[in-house]
């Protein structure tokens, strides 16, 4: 294996397998303090501490997992991307430190509040615990958000003497508009997720007709934040992260609606699948227009297409592709089964007697993660050649010392760890859920 | 000195305290640890020899990733150069975390003899080989490096395992398999808090000897005479240690754990010192290595990165130790 291939295969692998966990810990921490807070505020509803309690116990193997299989992603940019490390330091070594320094220890700290506390009666440090857990968890996902948001649209810098990035601005870099409805965006990737879990929880205990009182609590909580952040995730969120790659990324665009000819009222392709050898799609259904439409806000406007690009400034397409109507088909069903549900629950909470969509809520438990990850792909994966849009190419960023074969050692080894934390992961949320809130 | 050269050295200060931050409290939760299989007897008494770190370790743990974060912030060259150099060693220790973090985590999950004792032991083991690991990387870098002209490491992984690191890495061993014994028997009580204490007595002559012995492998191995700051510090380690052994006589845990920090401390400050100004020291030792001066980027980074570390350190410490008091008190009484 080549050593580049290997260097971005651990990344990738370990990264996939590590944002499946902050989705998690963002996703249910505002859930945890909302649960804590009202035990706290009216202790005789009898329902809040044993939810608080739950969620906890989800939160915290969550963030267990998430801490082991994160340590990894810091470590990784010295061991396998050393050049990169070394040019862009001065600039996205600022906000991992503020990351660890601000956030993480935020989070951490005040968990140990909640573990330490987990078998007691909820008290006021306790909910004023698990709100700054929420407020570390989120301030922690802005500023690897924010470092991924450099990476993709570089700004206040300059290339100094022998090719070193120099930090000019740090606020440019906190404040940039590109970042920030990028964050906006797997927030609501994160809370729509976190919804339809504790929605697809309670499901399981309204179908099961156990722990009543407790399930519709979850269902009614999960159902309102689904279907609130599913419809934000698409606008405004998703729609200015669309106009901010087709500014700022036109080939990633190309790649992601597999669009190989530069065309005037380009067609929105809802399925079809990217031939880049003949330069086409198979079998496509199109919506005609609809892409300038998006794009520019113009049914006739012009979308360049891959042929435009030199092919060593393509992303993998296919993979580009497929992520990115994963995602979308994905966000679409979100909506539908969300509102839907809302309604149900609105029109004098017919949603808890409705056992068709309290099935479809049940069901829909891992869809939620598929989407985040495969929105997660499309911006990483459309990102390539580059580890810094138009500085830096991925391959002129891996450590000059490090041999493929240690990598693939490393890649097989992590492979082995992380097969056994995902089993042990399910096994113990499973029983935890089997437990129930009681 | 110049303005930017002032900037490098706050910057190693706050790099090193970092470091320090993470020996001194991970310090005695790997060091529960690495004692919990010899002063549990029970699966109730190593349960609470968990319970004891187990709101703090987390945030203890915190201080490596702050540390290795600002590393990276405030000297590029020497994260990269670093973690790329030592390959496999990071990556071992990355799995040894992951594996005593997990045996914390999920022990208490699952109520099975089986279950428990097989996280027990991953615990214990995986928190001795840190704690070793840890050591060894330490003496290696007082002993110096082969390094290239950019500062990456040139030598073998066998070239680490060499005797001088091996001592300090069970030098680390017994020093913090001590500090840990004594945050227990300060957190405990009954039986695991008698066993702490005799543990501690036994211990103390293991970190004496070996104490000892370091400090004359440091002598050989780096020759030359220590500057004053560092002859300044085992004065200090000298009378921590006394102290420690007043407080075990005397009984009083609090004091017997913070002599035991402020010694771990002045080894810390005083292997810093010498190692001054550089990173990674080159081997044979005089032969240059990477300096501060040359890992340092802009002083518009530092200055971001060196505000980010002190500002956000002091609030660390302020709520850490004010949560830290809340949860003050004996692990296991309920």
């Amino acid at each position: 294996m080549d050593v580049v291939a290997a260097d971005r295969a651990q990344f990738a692998f370990t990264i996939a397998f590590h944002y499946l966990f902050p989705i998690g810990t963002i996703g249910l921490a505002p859930f945890v303090a909302w649960y804590t807070w009202k035990a706290v505020r009216r202790p005789e509803d009898g329902v809040s501490a044993r939810a608080a309690r739950f969620w906890t116990k989800i939160f915290t193997i969550n963030f267990a997992i998430g801490v082991v299989s994160g340590i990894p992603m810091e470590f990784q940019f010295g061991t396998n991307w050393a050049i990169f490390s070394d040019r862009t330091g001065a600039v996205i070594g600022q906000p991992l430190a503020m990351e660890s320094v601000f956030a993480f220890f935020l989070e951490s700290i005040f968990l140990g509040v909640l573990l330490y506390r987990r078998n007691a009666e909820p008290t006021k440090f306790q909910a004023v615990a698990a709100a700054f857990v929420w407020l570390g968890s989120w301030l922690s996902g802005f500023f690897i958000v924010a470092t991924n948001a450099w990476m993709q649209h570089p700004v206040g810098f300059y290339i100094g003497p022998g090719g070193k990035i120099v930090l000019e601005s740090i606020a440019a870099v906190l404040l940039s508009s590109y970042a920030w409805w990028q964050f906006a965006h797997v927030l609501c990737g994160a809370l729509l997720a976190g919804g339809f879990v504790v929605a697809g929880v309670g499901a399981y205990y309204l179908l099961s007709r156990r722990d009543e009182a407790a399930a519709r609590s979850f269902v009614r909580a999960g159902t309102i934040v689904a279907a609130t952040f599913s419809l934000l995730a698409i606008f405004p969120t998703g729609d200015k992260n669309g106009d901010d790659v087709t500014r700022a990324q036109p080939v990633k665009l190309a790649a992601m609606e597999g669009l190989y000819e530069s065309t005037p009222g380009a067609p929105l392709a809802i399925v079809g699948m990217p031939d880049s050898q003949n330069m086409r799609l198979i079998d496509p259904i199109y919506v005609p227009s609809l892409l300038s439409f998006l794009a520019y806000g113009n049914f006739h406007a012009e979308v360049k297409g891959l042929r435009d690009y030199g092919r060593d400034l393509w992303p993998p397409v296919a993979l580009t592709y497929y992520a990115y109507h994963v995602m979308v088909g994905l966000g679409t069903i979100f909506v539908a089964v969300g509102v839907v549900a809302a309604a149900l629950l609105f029109w004098g909470d017919r949603l808890f007697g409705t056992r068709a969509v309290l099935w479809v809520l049940m069901l829909m438990l891992p869809f939620p993660y598929i989407a985040n990850e495969a929105g997660w792909m499309t911006a990483e994966v459309g990102r390539q050649p580059w580890i810094v849009y138009d500085v830096m190419r991925t391959a002129a960023g891996i450590s000059p010392n490090v041999a493929s074969g240690e990598v693939l050692f490393t890649l097989i080894g992590f492979a082995g760890v992380y097969f056994l934390l995902g089993t042990l992961f399910v096994y113990l949320v499973l029983h935890e859920i089997a437990a129930g809130p009681a | 000195m110049t303005a930017d050269g002032a900037l490098a050295v706050a910057g190693f200060v706050v790099i090193a305290s970092g470091v320090a931050a993470y020996v001194l409290l991970d310090g005695y939760d790997l060091g529960v640890a690495a004692v919990s299989l010899w002063i549990g007897k029970t699966d109730r008494e190593r349960a609470t020899a968990m319970d004891a770190i187990g709101p703090f370790w987390n945030g203890n743990e915190v201080w490596l990733v702050a540390a290795g974060a600002s590393l990276f912030a405030i000297f590029p060259r020497a994260y990269a150069a670093s973690f790329s150099g030592f390959y496999l060693p990071f990556t071992i220790v990355l799995w040894l975390l992951m594996a005593r973090g997990i045996a914390l985590e999920l022990r208490g999950h699952f109520p099975s003899d089986l279950w428990h004792q097989f996280w027990d032991a991953a615990f214990s083991i995986s928190s001795t080989l840190l704690i070793f690991v840890f050591g060894l990387a330490l003496g290696n870098l007082l002993r110096g490096l082969p390094l290239d002209a950019f500062g990456y490491f040139q030598g073998t992984f066998a070239f680490l395992l060499n005797p001088y690191a091996l001592l300090i890495g069970g030098f680390a061993i017994a020093a913090l398999a001590n500090h840990g014994t004594l945050f227990l028997w300060m957190r405990t009580s009954g039986d695991l808090e008698r066993a702490s204490r005799a543990l501690a007595g036994g211990l103390y002559w293991a970190v004496a000897a070996l104490y000892v012995a370091a400090s004359a492998g440091t002598f050989a191995v780096r020759g030359t005479p220590p500057p004053v700051f560092a002859v300044a510090m085992t004065a200090v380690s000298v009378a921590a240690l006394a102290g420690m052994r007043v407080a075990w006589r005397r009984g009083s845990a609090a004091l017997a754990f913070g002599a035991s920090a402020a010694f771990t401390a002045s080894l810390l400050v005083g292997a810093a010192a010498s190692m001054f100004p550089y990173l990674l020291p080159g081997y044979p030792l005089g032969s240059g290595g990477l300096s501060i001066f040359d890992a340092a980027p802009s002083a518009t980074s530092l200055i971001c990165a060196l505000s980010v570390s002190v500002v956000g350190g002091i609030a660390v410490v302020a709520y850490g130790s004010v949560v830290a008091g809340k949860m003050a008190g004996k692990a296991g009484v309920e």
